[in-house]
């Protein structure tokens, strides 16, 4: 009567063929566009290669990329240039998402479309970001020189994009700005989960507004906080599209975070073997870094 | 009296910050509307003083926008009808059926999101190369894929859990294949989630910009809008009012999607990183 032996899908541990079928399509996929490719990286990052070509032999083994990589100031540069933009953006983001959550969670008439809004800059795409910002930081008629001579902050012009300091300073506002919403997405999504009943036994216990929020509030968002740490750090960790079109990486490799030394040598110096070996690197350190981070709350992984 | 107090602050707080952190879509509005040499004159206006409407039509008709909006729209919509057609399949299974290495694949999904863009883009260039697909749009349906997958499987896997498994029984008594269930009881239920599933992976697809960059920048009739943007800057001299109002126009179908998916962004941000 029927093809398939009966299968109760009541029962949540039935094992059946079906469930295997059902995913072979996905696995497929995903080993050809993501396995498969992170299998060469791996390999070619071991190998002396510029452009690669698969139809072509493998280069004998080889660890001088990776030699060559510690042993270069480029790489260090760009390390220690990831680690500031990492830490000071995820800080903001953090500081501004919890503050707008805590702020439209507050009860008002309008909050739904306060909610909407203030999540507003999550929806606009990373390219078109750096062009507001790069006009708004224009060195001649952009509005943020404008406004610094009126309260009298600078006395002059300021080249925002071809001084090192000032180039890091705007691309740590774009990343900030593209940056809170998510967290403050995941803050309050975590605050609507946090039953009334806790504030209102805190209020007849007299806790004051500052008391529920430091024992109350933020103990349960922790978890939620937790993962939109990693989550956003992860984020800036890899991002290419904001620093790629706004500063390239320059002056003076002052934004040349890992990412863009990546893309850089692979495809402006075609030395994509070099490229790999940084890119695994890179990998490497988000994978010990989340681990760590998640680690302390093995529940979340 | 204090309850009106507080509510008076509370509402000027938020109008405060709203203001300070949309300012830059305004601003970007504003520019759009000025004409050039109105932006080259000191003090700024917060509004033009004679805006121009027609600016729209006129960036539209100099540049080849709507060109690059389409082939972002194909690209997109290749890339999620891909990426849709594989993971409700995989989502069901994992949500429905025991499968080894199903519990797996959550970290799986949280190694992809590690997976630096710059990294994996070295490889699939050698393979896209190979297959002679540098420069076609089909790279990038390709590419965005690995973007979206594991997105839309985790998001689905989360969406069909809430679908009370006593349907699909009731289905099944009634004569139905387990596939049978799946097309005619589970998926017109789960039509909401199915819909912003794919939207969220139309938006992950519409704001790329390293995959167009490296595989069709030699390939001007398959810009992507992302791409087509950033080559309106001239190398001396920018029309910052050109390029705002296109980038007005690249931004608006992503603004209009986050209206609608609001709600249901949390699953989709959040996708490998709960339980």
């Amino acid at each position: 009567m029927h093809i398939l032996p009966r299968l109760d899908l009541a029962r949540p541990s039935r094992r059946h063929w079906l469930g295997y079928l059902l995913l072979a399509p996905a696995v497929i996929l995903i080993a050809f566009l993501i396995v498969y490719p992170l299998f060469i990286s791996l390999e070619i990052s071991f190998q002396n290669v510029g452009i690669v070509r698969l139809d072509l032999p493998h280069k004998p083994f080889t660890l001088s990329n990776y030699t060559r990589l510690f042993a270069s100031p480029d790489f260090w540069n760009a390390a220690w240039v990831t680690l500031k933009l990492v830490v000071i953006v995820t800080a903001a983001c953090f500081v501004i998402g919890l503050g707008t959550a805590l702020l439209v969670n507050q009860r008002f008439r309008g909050r739904s479309v306060a909610r909407v809004l203030i999540a507003l800059p999550w929806a606009v795409p990373e390219v078109i970001a750096v062009v507001i910002f790069s006009w708004m930081f224009d060195s001649s008629f952009g509005l943020v020189n404008w406004l610094a001579i009126q309260f009298h902050l600078s006395s002059g012009m300021i080249a925002w994009l071809s001084s090192p300091a000032g180039a890091f300073f705007v691309i740590c506002v774009v990343m900030i700005w593209k940056g809170y919403p998510f967290v403050s997405i995941m803050a309050l999504a975590g605050l609507q989960a946090i039953p009334d009943d806790y504030y209102n036994a805190a209020r007849v216990d007299g806790a004051s507004a500052w008391q529920r929020l430091l024992n109350i509030t933020l103990p349960s968002l922790m978890p939620v906080l937790g993962v939109s740490l990693v989550l956003s750090m992860l984020w800036v960790f890899r991002d290419f599209s904001i620093i790629y079109t706004m500063t390239g990486g320059g002056p003076l490799h002052a934004t040349q975070t890992l990412s863009l030394m990546t893309y850089e040598q692979a495809f402006s110096f075609f030395k994509m073997g070099y490229a790999s070996a940084i890119g695994i690197v890179t990998l490497i350190i988000c994978i010990i870094a989340s681990r760590l981070m998640m680690g302390r709350a093995p529940d979340n992984l | 009296m204090r309850r009106i107090r507080t509510s008076i602050f509370l509402y000027c707080g938020v109008v405060l910050v709203c203001a300070l952190l949309l300012f830059p879509i305004y601003w970007l509005f504003v520019t759009a509307l000025s004409p050039p040499d109105a932006l080259q004159v000191l003090p700024p206006r917060l509004w033009p003083a004679h805006p121009r409407w027609g600016v729209f039509r006129d960036v539209l008709a100099a540049h080849p926008i709507l060109l690059w909006l389409g082939n972002s729209a194909l690209a997109a919509i290749g890339a999620v009808a891909l990426s849709m057609s594989v993971s409700v399949f995989a989502g069901y299974s994992l949500s429905r059926f025991q499968v080894r290495g199903g519990q797996s694949l959550g970290l799986f999904i949280l190694i992809a999101k590690m997976l630096p863009a710059t990294l994996l883009v070295i490889p699939l260039f050698s393979i896209f190369r190979s297959l002679h697909l540098i420069g076609n749009l089909w790279s990038i349906v390709l590419a965005h894929s690995t973007l979206i997958i594991p997105f839309t499987t985790w998001m689905l896997k989360g969406y069909f859990d809430t679908v009370p498994r006593e349907l699909e029984q009731a289905a099944m008594v009634d004569g139905c294949s387990p596939l049978g269930a799946l097309f005619r009881v589970i998926l017109p239920v789960s039509t909401p989630g199915l819909a912003a599933t794919a939207l969220y992976g139309f938006v992950l697809s519409w704001s790329d910009y390293a995959y167009a960059r490296t595989f069709l920048t030699n390939a001007q009739g398959s810009w992507t809008a992302n791409l087509g943007i950033t080559t309106m800057k001239g190398e001396y001299i920018i029309n910052w009012s050109d390029i705002s109002a296109a980038s007005l126009l690249v931004a608006l179908p992503i603004l209009l999607i986050y209206l609608f998916l609001e709600r249901y962004l949390v699953g989709g941000l959040t996708a490998g990183a709960e339980k």
